[in-house]
């Protein structure tokens, strides 16, 4: 027996790298049969796998995976926060003030109409205006992956991507001074409510402003090859995901921010030809098991009502003011109509700004935190799927290439 | 009165009609846009007219008649405004040019109209590379055949209008070392080429019934000729001609059309014959090579020149006719681009050298068109 020592033990050690291998592999086998069989978003399919190997189901996902899979993770998020930021033309905005106001008012609406629910069930103002600012933010990795899966062009894909990336970027600033609010007990401080939040929105916006110099600087410099400006552009996004978590700022705003100013400082046009395509979907994709594998399935009939005011409120907060100013920025109302129901999805970032308030506030946690998480849950599966419905009624998705 | 019936019209009047992209100012690739574009546009009262093509992408504005150059030009600008101005509103860019350099065509999507929907379903791919940009002119006949006569007499000029408007260079991301790659999308069409050598109306009418009858044709859409009468109009129709990337230069190639009209068929220098076009295919094969630089063998004499060349005499031999047309400042744009060899093609290129960017391009294009550059 010793000769045969080069065999390996039985069975033989799993690395980390065969489950994320494994996990990689059910999800897109998933996305495919979902997109096949049922001709729904494969997104559902990424979640449903996630879901069904997480803690709530098989346990095959734990924290320990879940910290292996970090990197990839931020990677994804942030070629998807980049590009989305780089997608909001400033410009546009200006040319057509309307779409700014159905923004701000979109947001507004939703924040009060998820607050009065929220207090309509006797839950605290404090917690309730957390939950209002949850509801805020359209989940930026599903609009993303979906418009980009679709190969969707056209109005509504453009204004579900910009009001997407503002009532994000409305959500991190929101959600950074409600920090400063949630403390509970005596910790309401100057720096807490002031300072602390000031740090985080400006310091945010002068790291995204300094790398994005860097990166048209870098371009500048080396020329329009696809491949290097692709690689620079992702090395730079990195960086950014790095620099904010070191130095404790907002990551997703100084994404989004990257992409802004990346677009709005490009007077040479660099950016014109440069492409995604598909490089980032690996990553994609395992954000969104990641996703699936932390919803929660548990307490559904005592939260139900509660999370069914909230889903309502937001549906409404959302449709009302872009439904309205419809004909003020220039699009069919059965258009409008669709581009508000675009913006149903809610995802990864709606559960990473629930944990960072729940950390927060015990208390909170213990308010609203399983009503919130089968919200979530629901708006992450029936998001995709309203999404699809939206830009497939408007014309705007490619035909499938079989 | 049956389709085919002539409907005269005033001699000599003009009409143009241009088929534009609608581009995605981000990556400056085509975009998905026409309807919402034009459902703004219904209602603003804008003058000419401005309908959807065969995708998403295009978009055609086209002028009503008329008679001289200045407010055919003036029009041109009126609805371009307005276009632009609609196009801001959605963040889209509008631009000419007769082929988008870079677009991947399976992406383009069919306009929801039944004919396209029927045009797409008989073509197949042709359908979507048919995303390809011209420009029309029409110019009015008292008869049928009177427009025989010009349909023929005027196919000697093609060459001229092929290099003088060529602005597609690029197609699928690389130079394809034509002036015009459009017209080799134009040519996989099967009815397309020339009208037969008819000089009557009524055989003309007798040859479309006998191919209706045959069921090669429905209607005289069917033909994608280089020029083709239009009965329900009272007009020609030159075809040949890429979207320039600004109206002024498609005002001004229309205003040459009307004046090389004029002379025709006052002067009826040529005689309608199947020798007409014995160099026909190698002229216009010529002139979407190598444009203006390209070479014109003139059918009559069989004497060879540079197409340079023939349009300056062409144009120094129109000048009463330009002058009694009020056409005399657009046909001096004419020869200036002749003598220079400054097509759009050239401009295309010429830009790409320095941006080295096809995307960039088509922004350029862009703000060329929206009359800002």
């Amino acid at each position: 027996m010793e000769q045969l020592s080069f065999l390996p033990a039985w069975p033989p050690d799993a690395t980390p790298l065969a489950w994320i291998a494994v996990l990689l592999l059910a999800a897109i086998i998933a996305g495919e049969s979902v997109r096949r069989s049922l001709r729904a978003s494969r997104v559902i399919g990424y979640l449903a796998v996630g879901a069904l190997l997480g803690p709530a189901a098989a346990g095959l996902i734990d924290s320990g995976t879940t910290s292996q899979l970090r990197i990839f993770v931020d990677i994804a998020v942030g070629m998807l926060l980049f590009e989305l930021g780089q997608r909001v033309d400033l410009s546009w905005l200006r040319r057509n003030p309307s779409l700014l106001a159905a923004s701000i008012l979109e947001a507004a609406l939703t924040f009060m109409l998820v607050y009065l629910a929220m207090t309509w069930f006797g839950i605290r103002p404090a917690t309730a205006a957390a939950a209002a600012l949850i509801a805020l933010a359209t989940s930026p990795a599903v609009v993303m992956t979906v418009v980009k899966d679709l190969r969707a062009q056209g109005q509504v894909s453009e204004r579900v991507m910009l009001l997407t990336a503002l009532n994000t970027a409305y959500a991190v600033i929101g959600l950074a001074l409600m920090v400063g609010l949630l403390h509970d007990g005596n910790e309401r401080s100057l720096a807490a409510l002031v300072l602390h939040p000031l740090y985080l929105v400006a310091g945010s916006l002068l790291l995204a402003g300094v790398l994005a110099m860097v990166m048209l600087n870098l371009l500048r410099l080396f020329g329009r090859r696809p491949a290097f400006q692709f690689s620079a552009t992702v090395s730079l996004v990195l960086l950014t995901v790095a620099a904010a978590t070191m130095l404790k700022l907002s990551v997703p705003l100084a994404l989004l921010l990257l992409g802004v100013f990346g677009r709005l400082f490009d007077h040479e046009r660099h950016f014109v030809s440069l492409r995604f395509g598909e490089t980032a979907m690996l990553f994609v994709v395992l954000l969104f098991a990641l996703a699936g594998a932390s919803l929660e399935f548990s307490g559904w009939a005592t939260a139900l009502p509660l999370a069914l005011a909230f889903v309502g409120a937001r549906l409404l907060g959302k449709a009302a003011p872009i439904l309205l100013l419809s004909g003020a920025s220039s699009l069919a109302l059965r258009k409008s109509a669709l581009v508000s129901l675009g913006l149903t999805p809610m995802s990864g970032l709606a559960l990473l700004m629930l944990h960072e308030l729940m950390q927060r506030s015990p208390s909170l946690a213990a308010e609203i935190g399983s009503a919130m998480f089968l919200a979530i849950t629901m708006l992450a599966f029936a998001g995709p799927l309203a999404l699809e419905f939206a830009l497939r009624r408007a014309g705007e998705a490619a035909e499938e290439v079989r | 009165m049956s389709r085919m019936d002539f409907g005269a019209s005033k001699a000599l009047t003009m009409g143009i009609e241009l088929e534009l992209q609608i581009l995605n100012p981000r990556d400056c690739d085509l975009t998905h846009g026409a309807g919402d574009l034009i459902r703004i546009l219904e209602g603003s009262g804008h003058p000419g007219d401005i309908k959807p093509e065969i995708t998403e992408s295009m978009i055609e504005i086209s002028t009503g008649i008329h008679e001289c150059y200045d407010t055919a030009l003036a029009e041109l600008r009126t609805i371009r405004d307005a276009l632009v101005a609609a196009a801001k509103r959605l963040n889209l860019l509008v631009a000419g040019s007769g082929a988008h350099p870079f677009q991947r065509w399976n992406e383009r999507q069919i306009y929801d109209k039944p004919r396209f929907r029927q045009i797409s379903e008989l073509y197949g791919y042709l359908a979507k590379q048919f995303t390809i940009f011209g420009q029309h002119v029409h110019i009015g006949c008292t008869d049928g055949d009177t427009a025989m006569y010009l349909t023929h007499a005027m196919s000697r000029y093609i060459p001229h209008f092929i290099a003088l408007a060529a602005s597609s260079p690029y197609h699928q991301g690389t130079d394809t070392s034509f002036d015009s790659s459009r017209l080799n999308s134009v040519y996989a069409f099967p009815l397309s080429g020339r009208a037969p050598v008819l000089d009557r109306w009524d055989a003309f009418v007798a040859y479309f019934e006998k191919m209706r009858a045959a069921r090669v044709v429905e209607s005289m859409k069917d033909f994608y000729w280089d020029i083709r009468p239009k009965p329900e109009y009272g007009t020609i129709e030159v075809r040949v001609f890429d979207t320039p990337l600004t109206v002024d230069k498609a005002a001004a190639l229309a205003a040459y059309v009307q004046a090389l009209a004029r002379y025709l068929l006052s002067e009826r220098p040529l005689a309608i014959h199947e020798d007409m076009y014995l160099a026909y295919t190698y002229n216009r094969f010529q002139a979407c090579r190598f444009g203006l630089e390209g070479l014109i063998i003139d059918p009559s004499t069989h004497e060879h020149r540079p197409l340079h060349e023939d349009i300056a005499a062409t144009v120094g031999r129109l000048s009463t006719h330009a002058e009694q047309l009020q056409s005399t400042a657009a046909l001096r744009l004419i020869a200036g681009w002749a003598e220079t060899r400054a097509n759009d093609a050239a401009w295309m290129r010429e830009h790409f050298r320095r941006s080295e960017s096809l995307a960039d391009l088509m922004w350029q294009t862009g703000q060329l068109w929206s009359g800002a550059a």
